[in-house]
Parts: structure tokens; C-alpha cells; sequence
């Protein structure tokens, strides 16, 4: 039991950045309808630039370079949209082309080299098992960029809009509501949190120039499985995928640790067809 | 009619002359057919800059018999590519040998070439199955770095020296890293221990602390990483300390470059890492020496890449200075070759081809080293 313990704990921890991958998904799919695929390339970005510029400036640099990049994500967005676009799979194509594009770019500028930094090298004990502070950051991170991102999207009158132009952009607009803005500012929010979970990343195990795509299948994994249209479900989401992870590590033997977590997406979404969808997150 | 045979000879004569030494003016032409751009190009790259280097020393240095004259080309870290090189290169530029393709995957892609156009390839990597005896093309593919199975022998080796009968393995989930259990698991009984646990995480794993868990719950006394992803091999150990797993780790010689060395923090140290030599750091003599090149062309010397790139260009060069002025073709290098044994290179150890023995190098080639201060020290 205390094994099984042991992994579900970790699991927490690591599940916690796919939660912070999986907010700015549910952000904008609240606000644009669709999906930045470039979230774990912005993640990379700002891990790669925290690697050459040390200290707190290089995590402030690296942050903005994840943001920079999403700005040129949402002038794109723009462009698509006043070309005409309206297919919300255009503007899903349009970044995993914009995250192809960074990860050769790191590629490129970084080479091949590990993007890792030294964290904490003392630990805590919870009931015996030892736990990173660094882990604790994330999660604590998580839980708060969460808890903002949910006042933000129900409690606020800029969530409503947000909510609005999501829903019904041109009678959002009829009302006043600066869409175009709006949509602009979520994709900068993305590149935001993108970096952030690249940040912790670095601190934490670490990861390369190959690590943008799994990266934003792993938020997108965890923002679908309870449902992408709530940050809290999000979190939950990267959570039980960080734990289904870590069972899989700790009880498969063989190749199939890396399929595990998916095959867990895929019951639970299986499983919402056949229960009526609130495991999805339809609402009731 | 007697000064009219005379005449007749002396003409043959005359035109066997010259005809000889048109043979010998003329360029060999060697393909060297390596991973310059893709994932591999961290390797593909100093073995071309050490390729460039040692043939300029040689030509200055007056040690080159013929004229050689090398075809650099891209094989992009993609079979497909590899192969539509080699193919280039044989038929295109009427190379005579090539070194390369990059990768174990690529060199068996171009195998079946090798064999058709009769053109020996010089494989810079450990991958068992390039030069396996099934394969048809057995008799044109050689090997200049020593085999995965020699790397795996030889830090089992010394986890053995320290008395460690439980073994665990990490692996990257590849080819690489189930070649690398698989050899674990069979060597390790030779030597009195045995792999009691083995777990696996994909090359873009967040976290690896539920298989560091894993690893200390099976009570291991040493750690065999079998992975090449730098950043993998870092995140391991990382994970290793925090869940308390203190049993020293093992890399295979994937991580062995200077870049690994050089981006990975404090906590990564102890890590002991299999090289090929120890070019940026500790090297032997001959190594200095192509490290001093290297250096001299404004290149800054990696790892094992550099090593195995020379080894190619070396063997090469042995096999055309070992054939005088006869003509050369892709069949006389690759009977050449196999007659090689012990001849000059820069990398450390005796390299021995035969007829039966187309892996070139071997353990003698190989060192243990530790990291330390984001550099690696050699062990032995």
C-alpha cells in the first residue's frame, strides 16, 4: 500500500505540469473555440532560452519569448480570421505548423543539448517518501493558476466576454465585445502559462529539442479527458494522467509505459459515449 | 622482322607505362555519407570536421600514397535519404568506398546497396545488426566504432569491480534501449550478477521519479542507463536523488559529448558514462593530437563522434596505401580491408578487420568516465 502510495504521490507531482499544459487549451478553446497545438512549443522555447540566460532574468526572458512566440500565434489567428477563415481546424493546423517551425528553430539555435538546471538538492519527507520542493512549486503553481484562471473565466466580467466571443463571436461583437482583442489576449495568456510549465519543466527533469509535440499532446490529453471548458477539470485531468503515468512506470514491464497514459484517455473518453458524457465534461 | 618485334614491344611496354601511371595519378574517390543534419547530426557533425582535419594533416604530412579526394554528402538522418546517397555517391562520383551512413538504421538501409554496386561501407556505429552474418551484404558492411554489445560488456564489466550483484536497468523505449536490456541481461550472469529489475520511459518522459522509485524498491546495487537522449540520461539521475536511489549509475556511450557534459547541472554529478576514447577531456596520445587539429581549424572537440569519424577516414587511408598502385576498386578495398590488422588511427586501441571480423574496434577502444564539474573524467 505504501508503494501504491509512494507512485500516486509522484504522479501528482508530474501531473501537475500537464495541468499547467492543459490550462491554456481550455483558455482559449473558452474564448476562440479552438486549439493552440504550440503550447508545449512555447513550453520548449522558454525552457531552451532559461538554459542560456542564468537566474531569475533567464526565467523572465524565457517567459517572454514564449509569449513573443504566441503573440506571432495570435497574428495568425488574426490574419486567418479576417482572410475569412472560420473552420476552428485551420486555426488548430496553423499552430502545429507555428510549433514545427519553433522546435527547428531551438533545434537550429540550441543543437542537441539537454535543457536541464539544478532545483533543490534537499528534500522533504511526507510519511517517509521524499518529495522534491520543486514538485510541491508545481503543484502549488497549478493549483493557483487554476484557482485564477476559474475567478477569471465564471467570476469576471471579462470572462463573460471571454465566454461570449467564444460562443457567439459575431453577436459578441454586435454587444460590444472586442473579440478580436480578446482572442489576441488569450493567445498571449497561452504563451504565458505555456512558459511557465516550460520553466518548471527545466527545474524539474528537464527535456530537449524533441519535447515540444509530446509535450502538447500531453496537455491536450489532460484537458480533454474530463473535459476541456474548465480549468479545474483541466488540472484534475493532468493529475489522473500524471498518475496513471506513474502506475504504469512503477507496474508494466516492457515498452508500453509511454502508452499507458493515452490508453487511459482513450477509456475515459470511450467510457463518457457509453455514460451519457458526464465524465467528459458535458455538463449534467 | 625482328626490328619489327622489337618495335611492337616497345610500344606495349610504352602503353603498359603510362597506363600505370594513369592509374596512380588519378584520385580514389571516398564517399563519406554521414548525418549532418536531423537528431544524429550531433554525431554526424564533428565525424565530418574530424574526416576534414585528419585528411588535411595526412596530405601535409606526405603519409597519403594516392591521391584521395572525399565526397561529403547528408544522409539527414533518414534511411530513405541514406540510401539515395549512397546511391549518388557509388554511381554519381564512382566512389570506391564510403564512409557511413550515419546511424545504425541507415547504414542497413544502404547495406543491400553495397552489396549490389559491390562499394564497402564504413559504418560509424555500434548498432549488432549492421554487421551480423545473416545479412547478405555482411561481406561490404564494416564497422569503426566498437559494437553496442562490446559498450554494454564493459560497464558491466566495471559495476562488477565493485561488487554489485543486483543490477537495474533504465532504457530509453526504443530498438537502442531493448538492444541494451536484452545484452544486459545476458552478460551479466557471466559476471556473477543479475538485472533484477528493468523500466523503460519514453525519450520525452516529464518525470522519471515513479521508475527511479521503481528501481530502489527492487534494491539495486548499480544502475545501467541504456539511453542516448541527453536529457533523459539527466533527468534520471535527478529523479534517482530525490526518491533517495543512491546505487551509482551507468551510461552507455550515448551521453559521452561534450554538450551533455557541459548543460547538465551540479545534481547530475557522479554520473559514470561509457566514451569512445576521451577527446574533449582526457585524451590519449592520438587523440591530442586529433583534438590539437581540431582545435587548429577552429572546431571544438566533442566526443567519440570526432573518433569514429577518423577511424573511417584511417581505415580508409590503410586500405588504399596497402594497395600501391594497383587499380583500386570497391571490391580491392573491400579485400583490403579484411586484411587489415593494427594499423595507424587516433582513437585508442588496436583496430583488426578479417575476413569473418568486420567489427574494428573493441574494448581496448572504450573507457569509463565520471562526471564531474560538467566534465568527463576518465575512470580507467
Amino acid at each position: 500500500m505504501y508503494i501504491l502510495t509512494e507512485y500516486i504521490v509522484r504522479g501528482i507531482q508530474a501531473g501537475s505540469i500537464y495541468g499547467l499544459l492543459a490550462l491554456p487549451m481550455s483558455l482559449l478553446f473558452a474564448t476562440a473555440g479552438t486549439i493552440d497545438f504550440a503550447v508545449g512549443a512555447y513550453a520548449l522555447l522558454a525552457a531552451a532560452v532559461a538554459t542560456i540566460v542564468a537566474g531569475p532574468l533567464g526565467i523572465a526572458i524565457g517567459i517572454a519569448a514564449a509569449v513573443t512566440a504566441a503573440a506571432a500565434m495570435g497574428v495568425i489567428f488574426l490574419v486567418l480570421t479576417r482572410t475569412g477563415t472560420k473552420d476552428h481546424i485551420v486555426f488548430a493546423l496553423a499552430s502545429f505548423g507555428l510549433a514545427v517551425a519553433i522546435a527547428s528553430f531551438i533545434l537550429w539555435q540550441f543543437g542537441t543539448q539537454a535543457f536541464v538546471r539544478a532545483s533543490f538538492s534537499q528534500f522533504w519527507s511526507l510519511g517517509g517518501i521524499r518529495i522534491s520542493p520543486q514538485g510541491v512549486i508545481n503543484l502549488g503553481l497549478g493549483a493557483l493558476v487554476t484557482l485564477l484562471l476559474y475567478l477569471l473565466l465564471y467570476w469576471s466580467d471579462l470572462g463573460r466576454m471571454m465566454r461570449a466571443a467564444a460562443v457567439n463571436p459575431s453577436g459578441a461583437e454586435l454587444a460590444g465585445i472586442p473579440v478580436a482583442r480578446i482572442q489576441f489576449g488569450t493567445y498571449l495568456a497561452g504563451g504565458l502559462l505555456g512558459g511557465l510549465a516550460g520553466i518548471m519543466i527545466l527545474y524539474s527533469a528537464g527535456l530537449d529539442f524533441t519535447a515540444s509535440l509530446s509535450l502538447t499532446l500531453s496537455g491536450f490529453g489532460a484537458a480533454i479527458i474530463f473535459g476541456i471548458t474548465s480549468p479545474l477539470r483541466c488540472l484534475l485531468g493532468g493529475v489522473a494522467m500524471g498518475i496513471a503515468e506513474a502506475l504504469a512506470a512503477g507496474y508494466t514491464s516492457g515498452m508500453v509505459t509511454a502508452m499507458v497514459p493515452f490508453l487511459f484517455v482513450l477509456v475515459v473518453l470511450s467510457a463518457s459515449n457509453i455514460g451519457g458524457g458526464a465524465m467528459a465534461g458535458d455538463r449534467p | 622482322m625482328r626490328r619489327l618485334i622489337s618495335l611492337v614491344l616497345s610500344a606495349v611496354a610504352a602503353a603498359a607505362l603510362s597506363s600505370g601511371a594513369a592509374v596512380s595519378a588519378e584520385a580514389v574517390k571516398i564517399g563519406v555519407v554521414l548525418s549532418l543534419s536531423g537528431p544524429a547530426a550531433v554525431f554526424g557533425i564533428p565525424e565530418r570536421d574530424a574526416i576534414q582535419v585528419a585528411m588535411d594533416k595526412l596530405k601535409a604530412d606526405g603519409k597519403l600514397k594516392r591521391t584521395i579526394e572525399l565526397v561529403i554528402y547528408d544522409d539527414k538522418t533518414n534511411p530513405t535519404e541514406a540510401a539515395r546517397m549512397v546511391t549518388q555517391a557509388i554511381n554519381n562520383d564512382k566512389v570506391v568506398a564510403i564512409i557511413g551512413p550515419g546511424t545504425g538504421g541507415n547504414i542497413l538501409a544502404a547495406g543491400p546497396l553495397a552489396l549490389r554496386m559491390q562499394v564497402p561501407l564504413l559504418g560509424p556505429a555500434g548498432t549488432m545488426a549492421i554487421t551480423d552474418r545473416k545479412n547478405e551484404f555482411f561481406p561490404w558492411v564494416f564497422r569503426v566504432a566498437p559494437s553496442d554489445r562490446v559498450d554494454v560488456k564493459v560497464i558491466l564489466e566495471d559495476i562488477a569491480k565493485s561488487k554489485a550483484k543486483k543490477i537495474g536497468v533504465f532504457f530509453q523505449e526504443d530498438a537502442y534501449g531493448k538492444t541494451g536490456v536484452d545484452f544486459a541481461k545476458e552478460i551479466a550472469p557471466t559476471l556473477g550478477m543479475e538485472v533484477v529489475e528493468t523500466v523503460g520511459a519514453p525519450y520525452t518522459a516529464t518525470d522519471l521519479t515513479a521508475q527511479a522509485t521503481r528501481l530502489r524498491n527492487a534494491g539495486v546495487e548499480a544502475v545501467f542507463l541504456q539511453v542516448s537522449i541527453s536529457s533523459l540520461g539527466a533527468s534520471f539521475v535527478k529523479a534517482a536523488n530525490q526518491v533517495g536511489l543512491t546505487a551509482p549509475a551507468y551510461t552507455n556511450a550515448g551521453l559521452a559529448q561534450r554538450s551533455f557534459a557541459e548543460s547538465v547541472g551540479s545534481d547530475v554529478d557522479g554520473l559514470r558514462v561509457l566514451s569512445i576514447g576521451n577527446l574533449p577531456y582526457d585524451p590519449s596520445e592520438g587523440e591530442a593530437e586529433l583534438a590539437k587539429l581540431l582545435k587548429q581549424a577552429g572546431k571544438v572537440p566533442q566526443g567519440w563522434g570526432e573518433l569514429v569519424g577518423s577511424n573511417g577516414l584511417m581505415t580508409v587511408v590503410a586500405a588504399v596505401n596497402a594497395q600501391g598502385d594497383k587499380e583500386i576498386t570497391g571490391v580491392s578495398m573491400r579485400d583490403t580491408i579484411e586484411g587489415l590488422c593494427g594499423y595507424q588511427a587516433f582513437a585508442r586501441g588496436k583496430p583488426c578487420f578479417s575476413k569473418d571480423n568486420h567489427d574494428g574496434w573493441a574494448e581496448d577502444s572504450l573507457v569509463i568516465t565520471e562526471l564531474r564539474n560538467k566534465e568527463l573524467k576518465t575512470r580507467r
